[in-house]
């Protein structure tokens, strides 16, 4: 019994790390696969977004998302959610958004007073797939 | 009948002459700069100055400063998105489109009058802004139809007053 514990625990040392830092192989870099397409090729805004990245959606998920961010190294930082504030109320639900970037680290939710694309104002709930010092990465 | 908000702002005509009186336009000829500004996480965006007294003649130009939003300058007028008329009747309207960080878009104001504009895609968030060429003309109260696209109250909240405006110089976002 201790035999196949002290394996677990091996196992699961070995694997936990590796968990923690898995972002599927089809969105870990720029530009994720599948429909994803840059923001800035659909909309009249800038390829890099200073405090976001460089963003990729799915056109058929506007205005929600998820939005893909990545790094200038081309690494994903976080997935966004652009949710309107209009539609926060008791006959509106945002169920079942896709979650394609893997572990979150961290949150962040914050006002948006718009912008092309997703023009109203809008709350951004932010997954962070990085530690929050490596934030820095996309703040310029 | 509906007075609209500039003819009530305009109401106080005579104090005007006043204020124009105590303190000249800006300097003729000299372009004007106006900067689109955002906070990073885009909650706050606005125009830097948010109103500003010319000479007529004299030109604006826009310049978006904000690094990670693209920002549009657009005169209220029915031939821009059918908005109700804020700008003087014979102004020709504008529209930039969409200037990317950096872009600049300039106009050149000759009609006296108060023109007011707006971002098209921040009206809502308040940004917008007002301009006051020379002397404006005498108010005139008319009876107007309801507004089929009215402006959102942080909108009509956010235009500085035009004698404010005229014995300032230039109005900043408080």
């Amino acid at each position: 019994m201790k035999l196949v514990s002290a394996a677990l625990s091996l196992v699961l040392a070995s694997a936990l790390p590796a968990l923690a830092h898995d972002i599927p192989a089809d969105v870990a870099k720029s530009p994720p696969a599948g429909a994803f397409k840059a923001v800035s090729s659909l909309v009249k805004l800038p390829d890099f977004l200073p405090g976001m990245g460089q963003l990729f959606v799915d056109p058929a998920s506007l205005p929600a998302g998820p939005f893909l961010a990545y790094d200038h190294d081309g690494k994903l930082v976080s997935t966004i959610y652009m949710l309107p504030i209009k539609d926060l109320n008791p006959d509106k639900r945002f169920d079942d958004l896709a979650s394609p970037g893997g572990n979150v680290d961290h949150v962040s939710v914050y006002y948006n007073a718009g912008h092309p694309g997703v023009e109203e104002p809008h709350a951004h709930v932010v997954l962070w797939h990085v530690a929050k010092a490596d934030e820095a990465r996309v703040a310029k | 009948m509906i007075v609209t908000r500039r003819r009530m702002i305009e109401a106080g005509g005579g104090f005007f002459l006043a204020a124009l009186l105590a303190r000249p336009a800006l300097s003729a000829g000299a372009v004007i700069d106006v900067e689109m500004h955002g906070k990073d996480d885009g909650a706050h965006v606005w125009f830097d100055p948010i109103g500003i007294h010319i000479e007529p003649g004299q030109t604006i130009r826009w310049t978006n400063r904000d690094p990670g939003n693209s920002h549009t300058v657009t005169a209220y007028h029915p031939d821009m998105f059918e908005r109700r008329l804020r700008i003087p009747v014979d102004a020709k309207p504008w529209n930039s489109d969409y200037l990317m960080p950096g872009e600049t878009f300039s106009v050149t104001l000759t009609v006296p009058g108060v023109y007011d504009y707006y971002c098209v895609p921040h009206e809502h968030a308040g940004m917008v802004g007002r301009i006051v060429v020379g002397v404006p003309p005498a108010p005139v109260e008319t009876a107007t139809a309801a507004d089929p696209t009215p402006l959102p109250d942080i909108a009509l909240d956010a235009f500085p007053p035009v004698d404010e405006i005229i014995a300032k110089g230039i109005v900043r976002k408080a």
